[in-house]
């Protein structure tokens, strides 16, 4: 008889946290399955929100602890959801829990196995701007903290076996098979950023999450630049990955893979214009005589207090030029911005220490295959009863919340977390034990 | 004051500028283009005449003129909308609104008037050769007494003076349509003539064109319009010095026949690469065909390709084939010519260094009528 859950979670970043928590808190027994070695997502990344320049971490670290502690969620991270089948009305879930080569149990999170291990790889959770090693901790902050082991990249050295105190190194560990039984689904697989070497006429050569391969690193992508900003930030100093200079001039790209058929993406991605403005205030604050530069088609600043941030930053003296970047070329290692003023007609060639590409949110289609529910053109899940019951999907009993369905702030990604979790928890209470 | 024409992009769509509206005016395209710069920016700045409808202002300009469609701005465009298309369809627009008889508009918007049109020159040339060709000599090829230079040579004067005049007209329109655009000018004449140098570079480098990023287009391009003017020129000399138009060809060593040699080789390997383009769609500017496009590939490959066949019969000695092969080519080349040259495709080869012409002239005109108001200021 495999394990009984009242509600499966599907993605623990902020959505999938916050209605774990509702439902946690409502009394009913969650699993909250992470794709991920960590819970917290994209939020736990970021610099600050907008557009009340909240630090992004001070509130999804609280929230992480939460649901890490909570008596009611089970975690199960760096595991993947197979399979899902009705059975009357319970689905009997597949999980399959990948090996950390790390006993949970027994490992403590105190990082001697990342010290003592020679490999040094691009940290993904930094997006490439500096290095991690094959044994490590995701990052300070992950839920559980607890250490794992990339076999990928390991050269079975061995060095990590014997730094550990707790002997919790198993190299011999095996992938999981799980199975469940839940009453109710929750969807909150989140998106996928915009690759920004697919836009080639920008110049960014590398990948989401290595830089150094780039031609030339100081084009950089908006989480980047939000990696760059934070207070947990890499380097300890807003400086350029190229050469580690302060940038003195810096440009943001908007709609860079947002609201552009030639790469395959006609959506606008809600958040980049609201993004890149906060990252130009705080750029702004970091090097107060920095002058920072924002390339748009439109601002969307429609969310509330949004339009005043804008406004406010405007008259900061951040410079806003109407514009779509038709590409980015390198002088001297710094970009050159190529693109035309459509307010003046100019055709301007500016010349900046660092230019960062506000890349947009894309579906994340893959994360729920196994789920079976319906899904739009653009891959998010669809909502049939949009208007009505945004939580619902095609299938009875699977709900869904945040960037699962489409690009979403995170204000609004938390509401429809707890609506989600409001009416799943009515659908529990109908079908009753 | 501005009159507007609601109807403009919706008139457009029959020369092939099908989305116009799409444009949501970012300028990536103006940006991304090579050409483009910040005295003459484009393809934003049409496109947007479109959209508003603003046809005079549309018609005196010259930047349709200057594209030469590589399409980076269709490639990159976020909408789709095919700037480089758009700006194909204008200049098909502006070549019908240059031209004052209305054959133009309707061989560009009716299939059924541009083939009726070949068909009758074709037939016509046939029948005139039928009717006043020389006697047929089957043992020898005596092509010159098979077309007598005499009749041939006249009527090609009258041919070609009268293609002249049409397309001669046409830009006179076209100018009259640059000057009158936005701030009046009156340039003085002898502007004309020392700006004359820019008409010959740009007529015979297409120096424009090199500036696209891709210099294949330009190679491909030059080679077809340097074929075509030997070809032409050769024409014309031959009209004078009758070495072709005879009855004893001269070696292939003769310098007259080594350019032929080349104008043939050119014509007829650009005009295929067009053909296997069109037909592939790969690039931008291939992706699109109007039935002027085919037309005029087909009737210039044909009218290469019979030429390249008489000179080959008239080597081996075939009588009957060569002067087949000659009737069939003479009857190719004037509706290409008649057709092609004043009224649609190929009048483009005056169009666009004139364009360059008219705008330099009316730049220099503009600078002399500044200085008296920097005086005063």
């Amino acid at each position: 008889m495999p394990e009984g859950y009242d509600a499966l979670v599907v993605g623990g970043g902020i959505a999938g946290m916050e209605a774990s928590l509702t439902l946690g808190d409502a009394g009913f027994d969650v699993l909250l399955v992470e794709k991920e070695p960590s819970i917290g997502g994209h939020m736990i990344q970021l610099s600050k929100v907008f557009p009340t320049t909240d630090c992004a971490g001070c509130i999804t670290t609280p929230k992480m602890a939460a649901t890490g502690k909570h008596p009611k969620i089970k975690l199960l991270t760096y595991s993947e959801v197979e399979g899902i089948e009705k059975t009357g009305k319970k689905f009997r879930v597949r999980i399959l829990k990948k090996p950390r080569y790390v006993d949970e149990n027994a490992c403590i999170g105190c990082g001697r196995c990342e010290q003592a291990c020679p490999v040094l790889i691009p940290k993904e959770w930094e997006y490439g701007l500096i290095g991690r090693k094959a044994a490590y901790i995701p990052f300070e902050m992950a839920t559980p903290k607890k250490a794992l082991i990339d076999l990928d990249n390991c050269i079975m050295c061995g060095r990590c076996e014997r730094a550990c105190p707790k002997e919790a190194i198993n190299f011999l560990q095996e992938p999981e098979e799980i199975e469940v039984e839940v009453k109710a689904v929750i969807i909150a697989t989140g998106y996928n950023l915009f690759s920004p070497e697919k836009k080639k006429e920008y110049g960014y050569t590398g990948n989401l999450t290595v830089i150094h391969t780039s031609a030339n690193p100081n084009i950089i992508h908006g989480m980047q630049m939000e990696r760059l900003l934070a207070p947990s930030r890499p380097y300890h100093a807003l400086v350029r990955p190229g050469d580690g200079k302060v940038p003195e001039r810096v440009a943001w790209v908007l709609c860079t893979g947002s609201r552009d058929k030639s790469v395959g993406n006609p959506l606008c991605s809600r958040v980049c214009c609201m993004y890149s403005i906060k990252q130009a205030l705080l750029y702004s604050s970091a090097v107060p005589f920095g002058e920072a530069a924002i390339y748009y088609m439109d601002i969307r600043a429609f969310g509330k207090g949004f339009e005043e941030f804008y406004n406010m930053v405007r008259e900061l003296g951040v410079e806003f030029i109407k514009g779509k970047v038709a590409k980015i070329e390198s002088r001297n290692g710094n970009p050159v911005i190529i693109a035309e003023n459509t307010e003046t007609g100019e055709i301007m060639e500016e010349e900046y220490d660092m230019v960062v590409l506000a890349i947009g949110l894309l579906s994340n289609p893959e994360a729920v295959k196994a789920l079976g529910v319906e899904l739009d053109q653009y891959g998010f899940v669809a909502q049939p009863q949009e208007n009505s019951n945004p939580a619902v999907t095609d299938k009875e009993g699977i709900f869904v919340a945040g960037t699962a369905t489409c690009p979403k702030d995170i204000p609004d990604t938390v509401a429809e977390a707890s609506a989600a979790a409001a009416q799943c928890i009515a659908y529990l209470e109908e079908v009753g034990s | 004051m501005t009159r507007v024409n609601p109807e403009l992009a919706k008139e457009l769509e029959k020369f092939g500028a099908k989305s116009a509206t799409v444009c949501f005016n970012c300028g990536n395209c103006t940006a991304v283009c090579p050409l483009s710069n910040n005295s003459t920016p484009f393809p934003r700045r049409i496109i947007r005449y479109l959209q508003l409808g603003l046809e005079e202002r549309l018609l005196g300009r010259m930047e349709p003129w200057l594209c030469y469609y590589c399409g980076e701005c269709s490639q990159t465009c976020p909408r789709q909308a095919d700037p480089g298309e758009l700006m194909m369809a204008t200049r098909r627009y502006l070549t019908t609104r240059y031209d004052w008889t209305g054959l133009s508009k309707r061989l560009y918007t009716s299939k059924v008037w541009e083939v009726f049109c070949v068909g009758i020159l074709f037939f016509a040339t046939l029948a005139v050769i039928y009717l006043f060709h020389g006697p047929i000599v089957t043992d020898h090829t005596k092509l010159e007494t098979f077309a007598p230079a005499d009749i041939v040579h006249p009527t090609g004067y009258v041919f070609g003076a009268v293609l002249a005049f049409f397309l001669l007209s046409n830009v006179y329109r076209m100018h009259k349509f640059i000057m009158r655009s936005g701030e009046r000018v009156n340039a003085p004449l002898s502007l004309y003539f020392s700006e004359l140098g820019t008409l010959a570079v740009h007529f015979a480098t297409q120096a424009k064109l090199r500036l696209c990023t891709n210099k294949s287009f330009w190679i491909k391009h030059w080679l077809l319009m340097s074929g075509y003017t030997a070809a032409f020129i050769l024409v014309n000399v031959d009209l004078v010095t009758r070495w072709s138009l005879t009855d004893s060809p001269p070696p292939a060593w003769h310098p007259a026949k080594i350019l032929w040699t080349y104008a043939t080789i050119a014509m007829l390997y650009a005009t295929t690469v067009a053909i296997i383009g069109r037909l592939r769609k790969r690039e931008p500017i291939h992706k699109y065909s109007h039935s002027t496009d085919w037309m005029f590939l087909i009737l210039l490959w044909f009218t290469v390709f019979t030429g390249l066949l008489v000179r080959i019969f008239m080597q081996f000695d075939l009588p009957l084939p060569t002067y087949y092969t000659f009737a069939v080519h003479l009857a190719l080349a004037v509706p290409l010519l008649g057709l092609e040259v004043p009224f649609t495709k190929w009048s483009h080869l005056a169009y666009r260094p004139f364009a360059l012409y008219f705008e330099r002239v009316r730049e220099r005109a503009l600078q002399l009528q500044q200085p008296p108001q920097e005086e005063e200021a």
